[in-house]
């Protein structure tokens, strides 16, 4: 009994000692704390949650890329040159020499005609970046092709800026992977997919796959084979914290080096603090409401612009935000293309009252809205909800879970939604598609944003569609601002604020690049 | 006497046979109701897979696969009978078999309940009997007030304090998560349990670390047990004390030692077995809040971002789990019952 008891002590003391020693993360070893509990692939041709992308990205390497600081700059990654035929039909990429997977393989021009189709044919939830290009699992193999070993050549069906197609291959879907290898992988024509989704990857990128343990943690190390710029540390350790508080309190001690998921409130806690520092950065993301018109009232024009005057934007980006969201009124945000400043909204609870009475509303009525139980949404749903009762409208606030609350837009059961979007892929269109273009209009006849909330964006739908096939970068971005201000002032979408990108750091780390899509964080050249 | 023995026989495979029964049933009840829940609930697996950008074609693909177009019916008979053959699906998350899913996150919600139950029960019956000893005066008092803040405190507020306190100021435990990451992966897993795993490796180093990360929440779940176990303790000792039989020991001159704590207890100690093993449940169960705080991967989260996602083979596996859980406790506690009461065994005979 003595015996066990001493043992019992010493084996605590050692705890204890052992802490005190190592409050420090490994030298060789980046330790971010994120969300991760929801990555369910990492495979590139499918993935999508943020986490899952943010590792992907480590992983594969699209052909061409954008300089993180200037997002109308286009940069080659796996392909040296690219050029547009004078139709803008044809593409021509020619691969960069002597590249290699971290399998050895030689990085070819068939990897990417594999990549590129695979993602089409396996009809993947990202599909939709490719396919609207006009891509079908038919049709594909006659247009992605590679030319020869360094030569790919993409044929689209339409034409389109050139800028569009480049953007669209630089995001997640872009990734090339490594055909032979991945092709050795298939099962029942699955493309890989099986063996891709366990913890495996077939990359070319700076880092490669070592152990993903779902739900609670990825590491990533370092790929001998890579040759591009890298200052970056051995490996990357992304580990599931879900708790805001939890990761500051890591990073206070220094347990983490990187934490993605701080709030407003840690935020606060952390500033003043010498041992760590913030990494800011644009984040395409926009907050907005979705008034569904086929509500009796919202119908009416009116009614519409009368709510874009009941929400308190500077307000709630001072005291709800706290840095973490700036006031934003037009589908294209701040750092893309043919974005402006256009804020004609602020709160003004005596206009839309005359407003809703030009639209012969009388007395109170109530709006079904739909929030997803995350902050920031609660704070500032109750916001508007007590600006909006000023004017007689009640909001009616159901908070719900983040599946149910896609539900609930999807089947377009509601009235309001309080809603984000962020871009896949630095190009406006992602927006404009989404926010502006009827499904009559679209290409590959997918719906978007205007129609779930049943708005017929009228000559918008069309404008929107020219700006993207525009070939002439600087008519491109009139026909963006001017197409913005219209949408602005007419559309059922209520657009408040833009997020900013805070990422709390251990104050030695250097090097880290946050992206402007959800996507693009980049951590190769991250030292500390 | 070959009578007598048949008679016995016969009588034990019955009660076998009766238990199989009961526990199937019962778990079939509970796998048919999870089961409806996790269709009736407004959640889309589909769109939990595809996101919202996905096309409409990309959507009808996934709904097919996962075999959403049968009626409700059918697809609840096809998963019961994967289930017998012990089948539990794949999970769409995490891309694996739920079994091994579960084998992997529930040793760590064991230890942590174990240790948890450990030190609710070595603490929380001994505070009882004192509460109920000196009834009415301040030791009653302070132990009813600290189980009090116990259990109405949100745990989590719990936790965070506690990392406050204990991990960041005074840096006398380690902060969220099972292990460092220096000791990430040196050690295979055996039975899954970071603690015995360790020992079972020889690795000091890392038992050390692993006790100094489940030390706060284990305690913390001692403290929620605690406060449950100490008060049960309490009203039930309040009841034996003042029943004959004490009185009658106190004026036959047992010491009060013996009578409070060979008597009384011993007394008590049977209704108590049902509350600990019940704590136990609960523990196992999975804290959904303390394993968020910690970022324990415990079956309590497992089983939530589950249910958040609609992966209802994930999260219909782990509730068969917990009713197992639920099951066996009640029959060890059965067994300890007639261990400690001589009298549950005279009656079945």
């Amino acid at each position: 009994m003595r015996v066990e008891r001493l043992i019992g002590g010493a084996m605590i003391a050692l705890a204890l000692a052992s802490t005190s020693v190592l409050a420090e993360t490994p030298k060789n070893t980046l330790v971010v704390a994120d969300a991760i509990d929801d990555i369910i692939t990492l495979d590139p041709g499918e993935v999508s949650e943020v986490g899952g992308v943010l590792a992907a990205n480590q992983i594969y390497q699209p052909l061409v890329s954008v300089t993180p600081d200037d997002s109308s700059k286009i940069i080659g990654v796996l392909a040296e040159t690219w050029t547009a035929s004078e139709d803008g039909k044809t593409y021509t990429f020619k691969m960069r020499p002597g590249l290699k997977f971290a399998s050895g393989n030689p990085v070819t021009a068939k990897d990417a005609e594999y990549s590129l189709r695979r993602v089409v044919a396996m009809k993947s939830r990202s599909a939709f970046i490719l396919t609207q290009f006009g891509f079908s699992p038919e049709n594909v193999e006659e247009r992605i092709r590679a030319a020869d070993d360094m030569t790919l050549v993409i044929e689209i069906g339409d034409t389109y800026a050139p800028s569009f197609l480049y953007y669209c291959l630089s995001s997640y879907v872009g990734g090339i992977v490594d055909s032979k290898l991945v092709q050795a992988h298939e099962v029942n024509g699955d493309f890989g997919n099986a063996w891709l989704k366990a913890e495996n990857s077939a990359g070319s990128g700076p880092y490669v796959l070592t152990r993903w343990e779902s739900k609670q943690s990825i590491m990533l190390t370092r790929n001998p084979n890579y040759t591009g710029e890298s200052g970056g540390l051995e490996r990357i350790f992304l580990q599931h914290i879900p708790e805001s508080a939890a990761q500051r309190l890591l990073l206070e001690k220094g347990d983490i080096d990187i934490a993605n998921k701080l709030g407003p409130d840690d935020f606060g806690a952390l500033e003043g603090n010498p041992d760590v520092g913030f990494v800011e950065g644009v984040s395409g993301t926009i907050y907005y409401m979705g008034l569904n018109v086929r509500h009796e009232y919202l119908a009416r024009p009116k009614v519409v612009e009368a709510l874009k005057y009941l929400v308190d934007y500077q307000g709630i980006a001072d005291t709800i935000s706290r840095g973490t969201m700036e006031v934003h009124q037009t589908l294209v945000p701040k750092g893309f293309l043919g974005a402006i400043d256009y804020k004609p909204y602020k709160l003004d609870i005596e206009k839309a009252r005359a407003l809703l009475g030009e639209a012969g509303v009388s007395g109170e009525f109530t709006l079904d809205s739909v929030v997803w139980n995350t902050p920031p949404y609660t704070d500032f749903a109750q916001a508007i909800q007590a600006t909006m009762a000023q004017a007689g409208v009640k909001l009616n606030l159901e908070v719900v879970d983040g599946q149910q609350w896609l539900e609930r837009y999807r089947s377009a059961s509601l009235d309001i939604w309080f809603g984000l979007w962020g871009p896949d892929y630095p190009d406006p269109h992602s927006n404009g598609k989404a926010f502006a273009v009827n499904q009559k209009d679209a290409p590959d006849g997918s719906t978007g944003l205007a129609d779930r909330f049943g708005w017929d964006a009228g000559k918008l739908s069309q404008d929107a569609m020219a700006a993207v096939r525009e070939q002439d970068t600087d008519k491109r971005r009139a026909m963006y601002e001017a197409l913005q201000k219209t949408h602005t002032d007419i559309s059922p979408f209520l657009y408040m604020f833009q997020q900013v990108r805070k990422v709390g750091v251990k104050s030695s780390v250097k090097g880290l690049v946050l992206g402007q899509t959800f996507s693009d964080d980049r951590y190769w050249n991250v030292s500390k | 006497m070959p009578a007598v023995l048949f008679q016995r026989v016969l009588g034990f495979t019955g009660r076998i046979v009766t238990l199989f029964l009961t526990v199937g049933i019962t778990l079939l009840g509970l796998v048919a109701l999870t089961f409806c829940i996790g269709r009736l609930v407004p959640i889309d697996p589909v769109l939990s897979v595809v996101g919202q950008k996905a096309s409409e074609e990309v959507y009808q693909r996934v709904f097919l696969e996962m075999g959403l177009d049968k009626p409700l019916w059918q697809q609840f008979l096809l998963y019961a009978g994967k289930l017998v053959q012990g089948d539990f699906g794949t999970s769409f998350v995490t891309n694996r078999p739920v079994l091994s899913d579960l084998a992997g996150f529930f040793p760590a919600t064991l230890e942590l309940a174990t240790l948890g139950l450990l030190i609710g029960t070595l603490v929380g019956v001994p505070a009882g009997v004192a509460a109920a000893y000196w009834h009415g005066r301040w030791p009653d008092y302070l132990i009813r007030f600290i189980g009090l803040i116990g259990y109405s405190v949100p745990i989590f507020w719990l936790g965070l304090v506690g990392l406050f306190i204990f991990y960041s100021r005074l840096d006398w435990v380690s902060g969220p998560g099972q292990i460092d990451v220096f000791f990430q992966g040196i050690v295979t897993p055996v039975t899954g349990a970071l603690l015995i795993d360790s020992l079972i490796a020889g690795e000091g180093e890392v038992f050390g670390n692993a006790l100094s990360h489940i030390v706060l929440p284990a305690a913390l779940l001692g403290y929620y047990s605690l406060a449950y176990i100490s008060r049960m303790t309490r009203s039930m000792m309040l009841d034996q004390l003042s029943r004959e039989y004490v009185l009658t020991a106190r004026l036959k001159g047992a010491t009060e030692y013996r009578a409070v704590m060979l008597h009384a207890l011993r007394n008590a100690a049977i209704p108590l077995v049902t509350v600990i093993a019940l704590s136990y449940g609960g523990l196992l169960e999975g804290s959904v809040l303390v394993e968020t705080v910690f970022a324990w991967p415990g079956i309590g989260n497992y089983i939530a971002s589950s249910l958040f996602r609609a992966d209802i083979n994930a999260v219909l596996g782990g509730t068969v789990l917990v009713g197992a859980v639920f099951i066996l406790l009640n029959m060890v506690s059965d067994v300890v019952y007639q261990m400690l009461d001589p009298r549950s065994n005279l009656r079945r005979r």
